[in-house]
């Protein structure tokens, strides 16, 4: 699919407030992977590495969705007992 | 520590058949040289490549609403000053991480002014510096400003230390800008690229 200019990875500024279009540009870019998929293809990656790269990442995606989990658990609000295990 | 005890323990003579033979263990050095190169690679500064705000989100900017920073079809036809979005000239920059390149165009692409960190009289490394980046960017403002050209849009290219700096500059020089784009070329198949550096 054809990008439009000026239309797609675009931000306007408003207020002449450069820094906070910047700012959310490269947010934008960096959440959507562009900015990693750049600085992982200046150089080739060996197939060993990528296969070490993505299993890192596999191991890390379910620690991160395991442990966000156990916070969520351990901040809950409105729970029977307000301070379990502490007498 | 661990090494220190190791290193004790192996300095007293151990007995072998009868006569002293005193042998030493040394586990300092390279366990040392490893501590030292981890606390070197924790104090350099991480490398600046203009991706500010990538991973922190300010707080500011995080509770205002954005629904007017992002083009949509009545874009192109937005009045900056009489002048369509759409024909208003572009300043494209390209940042690597020795150089930046600023190039004033108009809308159909046609050359204005182009400038480097290199024709500006930094040589070098010296080139590949925010600084350098904001002081081209002053100069090419400046000589823009002239031409009778007072607002332009951005296009951004690539990563580098000019990336953030070199629009700062353009805002310091006393261009308006009234969009910034990014035009940083990233392929998913991308086609073999060079060797890992050796370090």
């Amino acid at each position: 699919m054809k990008h439009l200019k000026f239309i797609s990875r675009t931000v306007l500024v408003r207020n002449e407030n450069v820094d906070e279009a910047c700012r959310m540009l490269n947010r934008i870019m960096g959440s959507e992977g562009f900015l990693d998929q750049y600085r992982r293809t200046r150089f080739y990656e060996k197939p060993t590495q990528m296969r070490r790269r993505v299993n890192y990442e596999k191991c890390k995606a379910i620690y991160d969705e395991d442990m966000k989990r156990k916070i969520s658990f351990v901040l809950r609000t409105n729970r029977p007992e307000p301070f379990p295990g502490c007498y | 520590m661990f090494g220190r005890i190791l290193r004790d323990f192996c300095r007293r003579p151990a007995l072998l058949d009868g006569q002293n033979v005193s042998r030493y263990l040394h586990v300092t050095l390279p366990s040392e040289k490893n501590r030292d190169r981890r606390s070197y690679l924790a104090s350099v500064p991480s490398k600046d490549e203009g991706t500010e705000g990538e991973k922190f989100v300010y707080i500011d900017s995080a509770i205002t609403k954005k629904e007017d920073m992002f083009p949509d079809v009545n874009t192109p036809n937005m009045l900056f000053g009489a002048v369509k979005f759409s024909e208003v000239p572009i300043c494209h920059i390209k940042s690597s991480s020795n150089n930046t390149i600023l190039h004033v165009t108009k809308a159909n692409g046609e050359r204005i002014m182009i400038r480097s960190c290199g024709m500006e009289g930094f040589k070098n490394t010296r080139k590949g510096t925010n600084i350098a980046a904001q002081a081209t960017a002053i100069s090419l403002a400046a000589r823009v400003l002239e031409l009778g050209i007072h607002t332009v849009r951005v296009k951004i290219q690539g990563l580098g230390p000019g990336r953030m700096s070199s629009i700062k500059g353009l805002t310091m020089g006393g261009l308006k800008i009234i969009s910034v784009t990014d035009n940083t070329p990233v392929s998913w198949n991308p086609l073999r690229s060079r060797k890992q550096r050796k370090l």
